[in-house]
């Protein structure tokens, strides 16, 4: 069952049935164990399942690795007011491919695990903000939904524990920003996906005014493990700050891109090298990006001592993000793919602050400029003035996101722009 | 739908080392026909349908359709958050979102036409336009570039004798690009209308756009 690579070097806990088209069944799902965690949980008060999330270390998985047990702390302990838990389901991070993997394959462990943690935060309504483009996945995660509704899992009086939570998937209308957890709240309130300034934070102002906390697909999915074989159980992979195991979404000139699930602190050469089958057509290794498009760019050199979790990408200049590992060959134009990456964010700004709306654009255009031939030496410096003050200066990090492939670009393959602003100036002058 | 099944000459699954069909993968047999009223109220805001045959003048929020409503509106506590999968039933019906729908859609909601206008140009999948049957939309970002997603594109242009952003003149394609569809390991990614096509090389395109026209023709 290999869907469609494979590698033994995998730890395959979320990941187990990808590529098992019957998994997506109520039926098999529960033959195999499904809906246990579910069960276990509602026997637990809420703090105790939140604590044994806690114990676990499990972090994040939509980018920001916040550990997921203290988040979901942070709720009120005595509801006076409705609390909703969101489950990210945007994905729409360049280089990012697992959330919709982990739902078209296993609808009803995501589906467990949004039960499990809308229990835990003592919320009643569960709302999926999955990305509108996902057709297929919508109409798979709908069957799935409609299916734990008829038998009970979800709904009034579950499992006759008399816990009512519902579930609504909520579609989206193609907008990046949101991804971010307070666009997403503005976009599920039937507004402009308009990030808000925090504080107030979601736990205390959420969607609708009220406390909400919000989680991304792939940290929820790993929840039902989690709460069945107890928190320490996780800690057996990964490292003493990241736990668990991750899915590493792979692309660009690997041999075999996919999804492979592996311990964190795996080293990124390795996963190059040998789990993906190494660079293709024999081309030498250029630059990754580990994290998805927002996170700093790096080379080979220091490609080859990265070992693939949140602290051990900051080591090398970069961060984890969401594990979108995106590789480039030798042959690859660095100065293209910023550039096209750049044009990404100048889009998908929803253009409140003035350093994101007006730097993106900016950015961009410089720096097809120099993609054209037409640049000079000062527009590097340029860029690199003007995306130093679209950091932290703005409502939400899309401003960063920016910066960051520029400057580490400019920083790490400075060669690549000059060979082209002198080739234009050769070409300028003959 | 079809009883020709539009094949995807190279699917997310035609690399690997595996033995699905094309069915499997996309869950087709486990999904089914979608029930135009929505199904269980929890997943009525999804949208099941992207049609082939947009109608521009259709009635809107009636029959089936209104029963949909009805359920969406029930899993809110304002009604303004049923704008967008309100916004989606209107697209699927008539293809795109007109001035005059987004007012019809404000007066069902409460809403100012104006607010309801900006809230639907803030998004991209609300076509503020008529398309073409087939809305080709290629993948052009960053995984699917460094694979050669600009060729595909290009051929794409070249195959329907269209210009970027512009419908063919028998009105069956609108080819756009399109930003990460998070397929990203499967390169380049197409969505046409509701579906996903991975794998797509240059070679693989007369192929998918013999198929499309197949289907016009059936008048699906
Ligand atoms: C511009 C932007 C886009 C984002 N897009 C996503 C996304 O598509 N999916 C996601 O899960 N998180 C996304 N995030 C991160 C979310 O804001 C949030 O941190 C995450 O959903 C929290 O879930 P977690 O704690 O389980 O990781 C995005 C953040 C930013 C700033
Ligand atoms: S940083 Fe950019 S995307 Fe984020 S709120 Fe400001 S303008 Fe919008
Ligand atoms: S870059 Fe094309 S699908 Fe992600």
């Amino acid at each position: 069952m290999a869907y469609p690579y494979v590698s033994d070097v995998e730890v395959r806990v979320i990941s187990k049935y990808f590529g098992d088209p019957a998994h997506r069944r109520i039926d098999t799902y529960v033959e195999r164990g499904g809906y246990k965690a579910l069960e276990k949980a509602l026997t637990l008060e809420p703090d105790g399942v939140t604590d044994e999330i806690k114990a676990s270390g499990l972090r994040g998985r939509g980018g920001a690795g916040f550990p997921t047990g203290i988040k979901w702390s942070f709720m009120p302990k005595e509801p006076t007011r409705p609390h909703y838990l969101l489950c990210n389901a945007d994905e729409s991070e360049p280089g990012t491919f697992k959330d919709r993997e982990l739902m078209r394959w296993d609808p009803h462990q995501l589906i467990e695990g949004c039960l499990i943690g809308a229990y835990a935060i003592r919320a009643q309504h569960v709302y999926i903000y999955c990305r509108g483009e996902f057709f297929e996945v919508n109409q798979i995660l709908a069957r799935a939904v409609e299916d734990a509704y008829m038998k009970g899992y979800a709904g009034e009086d579950i499992l006759g524990t008399g816990t009512t939570i519902d579930i609504t998937i909520h579609q989206g209308a193609g907008a990046y920003i949101c991804g971010e957890e307070t666009g997403l709240m503005s976009s599920l309130e039937g507004d402009r996906g308009e990030p808000r300034v925090k504080p107030p934070f979601p736990a205390a102002v959420g969607v609708f005014g009220m406390p909400s906390t919000i989680n991304n697909v792939e940290t929820l999915a790993a929840v039902p493990h989690i709460v069945l074989n107890g928190g320490e159980w996780y800690r057996q992979w990964g490292t003493e700050k990241s736990p668990g195991t991750k899915l590493f979404c792979v692309s660009g000139h690997v041999r075999k891109p996919g999804n492979y699930e592996l311990p964190l602190g795996f080293p990124l050469i390795d996963l190059i090298e040998n789990v993906c089958g190494g660079i293709r057509d024999g081309n030498q290794l250029k630059a990754v990006i580990p994290g998805g498009s927002s996170v700093p760019l790096i080379n080979a050199e220091d490609a080859r001592k990265c070992e693939l979790d949140y602290e051990g990408c900051v080591e090398v200049g970069t961060m984890l993000g969401c594990a979108s590992v995106i590789v480039m060959d030798h042959k690859a134009d660095i100065v293209k793919q910023i550039r096209r990456m750049v044009d990404f964010y100048a889009h998908e700004s929803c253009g409140q602050c003035t350093p994101c709306r007006e730097g993106s654009a900016w950015t961009a255009r410089i720096l097809r400029r120099i993609e054209e031939g037409q640049g000079t030496e000062e527009d590097l410096d340029t860029l690199m003035g003007m995306t130093e003050q679209m950091v932290g200066t703005t409502i939400c990090v899309l401003s960063d996101s920016v910066a960051a492939p520029v400057q580490s670009s400019i920083n790490k393959f400075r060669g690549d722009y000059l060979e082209l602003i002198r080739r234009g100036e050769q070409a300028g002058v003959a | 739908m079809s009883d020709v099944p539009l094949k995807n000459p190279g699917w997310a699954g035609n690399t690997g080392e595996f033995d699905l069909t094309e069915e499997e993968v996309r869950g087709e047999d486990f999904i089914g026909e979608r029930p135009l009223h929505g199904g269980h109220s929890s997943v009525s805001a999804t949208m099941p349908y992207m049609l082939i045959e947009k109608n521009p003048e259709a009635e809107l929020f009636e029959g089936e359709y209104q029963e949909r409503l009805k359920k969406i509106l029930t899993r809110y506590p304002k009604k303004r958050a049923a704008l967008l999968p309100v916004l989606s039933m209107v697209q699927e019906l008539r293809g795109h979102v007109s001035p005059e729908s987004m007012d019809r859609v404000a007066e069902l909601l409460d809403l100012s036409p104006a607010y309801v206008r900006g809230v639907a140009t803030f998004y991209t999948m609300y076509n503020k336009r008529p398309v073409g049957r087939h809305l080709v939309q290629v993948c052009t970002n960053i995984s699917c570039n460094l694979c050669g997603a600009d060729e595909v594109l290009a051929a794409f242009l070249e195959c329907t004798s269209t210009e970027l952003g512009e419908t063919s003149e028998d009105g069956d394609f609108t080819v756009i690009e399109a930003e990460c569809l998070a397929a990203c390991g499967f390169p380049t990614c197409v969505q046409i209308n509701s579906r996903y096509f991975e794998n797509v090389t240059p070679a693989d395109i007369p192929k998918i756009v013999e198929h499309l026209r197949a289907q016009v023709k059936k008048g699906d």
